[in-house]
């Protein structure tokens, strides 16, 4: 009791207010390390449990390792954890991200290694503090209330700031550096009140004034530096993002290459995508002059629409698309809808959002060409789109004379998948002809011609203007050469969906 | 979509509310329908209502009771042999163990089974069962044939079914990773035996197992099988392996809603030798479902009776006089007495024990005859999106946990074809109480809190997703309560004199119900509607 006598019963203000700023920075880094991996690698319970875990643990470690620094050097040892922390901490989930954009295979070894660093400085930070003020003569008892107290204030203020208003605003790049910085201003003014018990006072300045100025540029820079992160995953520049229920459409652009990815996969390149649409459509509208009505499933990029509107024989065209963000996207975005050629906004274009699986199960309408430019057969339920029971159905849906025109994958790097789709289309009654055409952004691609009756041949000539076939090209295209050669394939059954099972070796054998 | 604005659109509570004998509650958050069908009416007709007097009264050829598979298949062939002079009294629960049912999501109504989900290839002795399919298209070519051709939408699709085993999921439902090469090689010792037995005939000339079991061989050194309970047999044939003796527990349980101790070893065999159906166009064993289980076939029966030939309502009474059967009834109206020729009881046995009170005279006493009958629960958990799978192993339509109580759940919008996975599916779970007497397993039942339920019921959905996971996707239960759901083939049940009484009777009342054959599938119902059917036409 003789203690109280004789030391200062208010510890000192400025350093119990550091302790609430230091918390509150310590819990916005542990809590952006969670949340960024959420978002990153999903699961949010195991990566909130784990982080907090490798957070606390690490705050021990950090703890434990407090009792090694020289009672004479806590002051400076504790500027230096502070400006520590603000770099690590402020560049963290900057550096995550552009980490995760570039290589994800050594994600998960950095996220923790930064956690479990940042961890064990931060838990240096409270014992230095508190020695700081004890040294400073602070009764112990009022002390240890009086810094906790404060310690989990600071907890408070951000666990509440960091949901509501930081992450939401700012967004996780731009709080982590702004944390740094407020780390970063705890060392320098410490450094400023304290000058008298600090060594090298001239050098710890010069370091705070540069991870201060370093962090400040970091704040203004983010929002440049996540597009170099989204150009790392892409490529190229995003000019347009958006998540739908049903998928993630991602668009790029470097220089006059538009490019469209869906959940990540290439959907088109604006550079090249005309190959692929005119070999799409134009081998077989150009043979069915009396063509007069047109079906879509898929392609709500209008691009398809907008080759089969060149020939004005066919009076009305339905697309059928699962997405209305989608065909939304390239029906208004002035430039998507100049690609297109605003097929979609054409009187003889009739969209509509509707799965086209169920659409064709519940109506009967007849069409005399049916375009299925589905995504690639990579799971279960896609698997279903080509399938013997739903191409029987299409050909419900064909007249007589009609055909059907299925985009089937590689030949060149998944050829089971591509002559599965042949059989199948055959073993569903279908006179098939296959072809491929060279699109320079996915390599060798191959098509399926699939008709009602015998008698098909492949256009000599095209009446409308074309930018890649003509009569030679288009002879070339039903040539398949020793090296594509047909294979001995079984037909893609509902209850064996081997097609799924081929598409899956096809592309594990490919080395990308 | 919000499970909180779901329940204020009250999506969910709409398609079952409209049931009969159901409880609405709410369990953390999730609103959950309890439906008892048929109990209610079950319990009053065992506690001894007293019976109305009647004043209204209509005469029929013949009368059939009930609309399980076994009543509507009656009615399909009245209906289809040119008889226009019948009616057909629904009973309690409309199409019984193939009931299916209806839920709004906020994505369009999902359908769901609240009985039984698949129909094995059919065998060629189950003509009947082929006829149908044939008329509904899911037969599509050589319907008497070895190998008919079925429709592929009807197949279940691939993959068609994984295994919970040993921390991860495999493909098929009898374990081949993980299991030491001596439970191997039993394993495959007894596939081998049971793929002999489907083709094997005794010293009558017939198969040793059919389906429908009636016509199986007489052979009395294969019929011994029956005084045996299928354990005690596997054990004394050398099979020890616990892989696959967890295995066929669970197939007894899924088959007959008890396991391996309590079926006689000429079930358990039967359920692997007695089908030997086959299909042009799918491997053996192959198995045909829909999104609401059998319930497609069942309106399909249904479609086929002539609206006049139907009547909602409930039989109460039955009696027997020189000049016919006397039926007497309740309606939406009131009591009706219905005066036929001839009656066909398509009710299961131990609501006949309580409506014909001269069941006796037929030759079976209900307190030594009646089968055992096993409890069920079929719950189904209309779920906002997927729960995450292993890319290795994704969502089957039938998803077995090794070593559980559970039956597994099946996927409602599996045979969907679809270009993008449903925003909402259903899980069906299958209990079968097992682990309890028949009798324990009622008890608890009817003091089970819809918690409780809920809990065993989606105990192997917890165990596969976590019940954080399950809960955040849950937005509506629907729990099918099923006391009497069906006989279980006990050691004897082969033999039992009383059911073959019953099958034998050729008077003013007949009987047809798979109960007559001691166990509970589609193919025996529509053998025993059929075969009266073509008694009375």
């Amino acid at each position: 009791m003789s203690d109280a006598t004789t030391k200062p019963a208010v510890p000192d203000r400025l350093l119990i207010l550091s302790v609430f700023v230091v918390a509150s920075c310590g819990l916005a880094y542990e809590l952006i390390a969670g949340a960024l991996s959420s978002y990153l690698l999903g699961d949010s319970v195991l990566q909130f449990s784990s982080i907090i875990g490798c957070y606390l643990f690490a705050m021990g470690v950090g703890s434990h390792l407090s009792k090694y620094v020289d009672d004479r050097d806590v002051l400076a040892r504790f500027i230096d954890i502070e400006l520590l922390v603000g770099l690590i901490g402020g560049l963290s989930a900057t550096v995550l991200f552009l980490l995760f954009a570039w290589m994800s295979a050594p994600f998960r070894t950095v996220l923790y290694a930064l956690v479990f660093a940042l961890g064990v400085l931060v838990g240096m930070e409270i014992p230095l503090v508190m020695r700081v003020l004890h040294n400073k003569q602070a009764r112990f008892s009022e002390l240890v209330s009086r810094v906790l107290t404060f310690d989990y204030l600071g907890a408070l203020a951000v666990s509440l700031l960091f949901p509501l208003v930081l992450a939401p605003k700012l967004g996780l790049s731009r709080t982590g550096f702004l944390f740094g910085m407020v780390n970063a201003a705890v060392a320098l003014w410490t450094l400023r009140h304290y000058a008298a018990d600090i060594p090298n006072v001239r050098a710890r300045l010069t370091r705070g004034i540069l991870v201060m100025t370093f962090l400040a540029g970091g704040l203004v820079m983010s929002e440049q530096l996540t597009r170099w992160a989204e150009r790392g995953l892409y490529g190229d520049e995003v000019i347009f993002a958006t998540t739908t229920p049903y998928q993630r459409l991602v668009l790029t652009r470097w220089k006059d290459d538009t490019r469209l990815h869906i959940n990540g996969n290439l959907q088109f390149s604006s550079r090249d995508e005309h190959r692929y649409h005119e070999a799409l459509v134009h081998p077989a509208l150009q043979s069915m002059p009396w063509a007069r009505s047109v079906l879509v499933l898929g392609g709500g990029d209008g691009l398809a629409v907008r080759e089969i509107l060149r020939h004005a024989n066919v009076e009305h065209v339905t697309l059928v698309d699962l997405d209305p963000a989608m065909t939304g996207l390239f029906t208004r975005n002035s430039e998507l809808a100049r690609l297109n050629g605003g097929s979609l906004r054409n009187p003889r274009v009739t969209v509509l959002n509707a799965d086209a699986g169920q659409w064709l199960d519940e109506h009967a309408d007849v069409f005399d060409l049916i375009v299925a430019d589905f995504p690639d057969p990579s799971n279960f339920g896609l698997g279903k789109l080509y399938s013997v029971p739903i191409y029987r159905l299409m050909a419900r849906h064909l007249s007589d004379n009609g055909a059907l025109v299925v985009q089937s994958t590689s030949p060149w790097f998944a050829p089971r998948s591509f002559w599965c789709i042949d059989a199948t289309l055959r073993e569903a009654g279908f006179h098939t002809h296959p072809y491929h055409a060279y699109v320079p952004s996915f390599g060798e691609w191959g098509f399926n011609l699939a008709t009602r009756r015998p008698g098909y041949t492949p256009p000599t000539a095209y009446s409308i203007p074309t930018r890649f076939l003509d009569g030679e090209t288009t002879r070339l295209m039903f040539r398949f050469p020793p090296d594509m050669k047909p294979l001995p394939v079984e037909a893609n059954h509902l209850n064996n969906q081997r097609l799924v099972h081929y598409f899956e070796q096809d592309w594990g054998n490919v080395v990308r | 979509m919000e499970r909180r604005s779901f329940m204020k659109a009250g999506l969910g509570a709409g398609a079952a509310l409209a049931l009969p004998g159901c409880r609405q509650l709410d369990h953390l958050g999730i609103p959950i329908t309890i439906h008892q069908p048929g109990m209610a009416a079950g319990h009053a007709l065992r506690d001894g209502a007293p019976l109305p007097s009647t004043v209204r009264e209509i005469r029929t050829g013949v009368a059939i009771l009930g609309s399980g598979i076994a009543g509507l298949t009656a009615g399909w062939r009245l209906a289809k042999e040119g008889v226009d002079d019948f009616l057909l009294v629904e009973g309690p629960e409309l199409f019984g163990n193939a009931a299916g049912g209806r839920i709004d999501s906020p994505s369009g109504a999902l359908a769901y089974p609240c009985g039984a989900h698949y129909l094995p290839l059919p065998s060629l002795e189950s003509s009947a069962v082929r006829e149908i399919l044939f008329e509904q298209g899911v037969i599509e070519a050589d319907p008497s044939g070895e190998r008919p051709r079925f429709s592929e939408a009807a197949l279940v699709h691939a993959p068609d079914e994984r295994l919970f085993f040993n921390g991860s999921w495999h493909d098929g439902l009898l374990p081949t990773e993980h299991v030491s090469a001596a439970e191997a090689v039993q394993h495959r010792r007894f596939l081998d035996e049971v793929a002999a037995l489907t083709q094997r005939r005794g010293s009558d000339g017939r198969r040793l197992f059919c389906v429908p079991r009636v016509l199986s061989s007489a052979d009395p050194a294969w019929r011994r099988l029956d005084a045996t309970p299928f354990r005690d047999w596997l054990v004394a044939s050398g099979y020890t392996s616990p892989s696959l003796h967890t295995y066929l527990d669970y197939v007894c349980r899924d088959e007959y809603g008890a396991g391996s101790a309590q079926v006689s070893a000429w079930a358990g065999l039967h359920y692997f030798a007695g089908r030997g159906g086959q299909a042009a166009n799918a491997p053996d064993g192959a198995l045909l479902t829909w999104p609401d289980g059998l319930a497609p076939l069942a309106r399909g029966l249904a479609a086929r009776i002539p609206a006049a030939r139907r009547m909602a309502g409930q039989a109460l009474h039955v009696t027997e006089d020189r000049h016919g059967v006397s039926i007497l009834c309740r309606d939406a109206a009131g009591p009706l007495l219905i005066r036929a020729r001839r009656a066909i009881c398509a009710m299961p046995l131990h609501v006949a024990a309580r409506i014909v009170p001269h069941i006796r005279d037929f030759g079976f006493d209900p307190a030594a005859h009646l089968p055992a009958q096993a409890s069920w629960l079929v719950a189904n958990f209309l779920l906002d999106g997927f729960p995450p799978e292993p890319a290795d192993a994704p969502l089957a339509w039938d998803n077995v946990i090794h070593g559980s109580q559970g039956l597994g759940w099946v996927v409602a919008t599996h045979q969907l074809i679809r270009a993008a996975r449903p925003a909402h599916t259903v899980f069906t779970a299958y209990r079968a109480l097992a682990e309890r007497t028949p009798a324990e397993a009622r008890r608890w039942l009817a003091g089970a809190r819809a918690d409780e339920l809920l809990a065993l019921a989606g105990a192997d959905l917890h165990q596969a997703y976590g019940k954080l996971e399950l809960w955040r996707r849950t937005l509506a239960v629907v729990i099918t309560v099923r006391g009497h759901a069906m006989a279980t083939p006990t050691p004897g049940s082969l033999a039992n004199p009383g059911l073959a009484a019953l099958r034998e009777a050729d008077g003013r009342l007949l009987f047809a119900h798979s109960d007559l054959s001691g166990y509970s599938v589609f193919e025996e119902a529509v053998w025993w509607g059929d075969r009266a059917a073509r008694q009375v036409a």
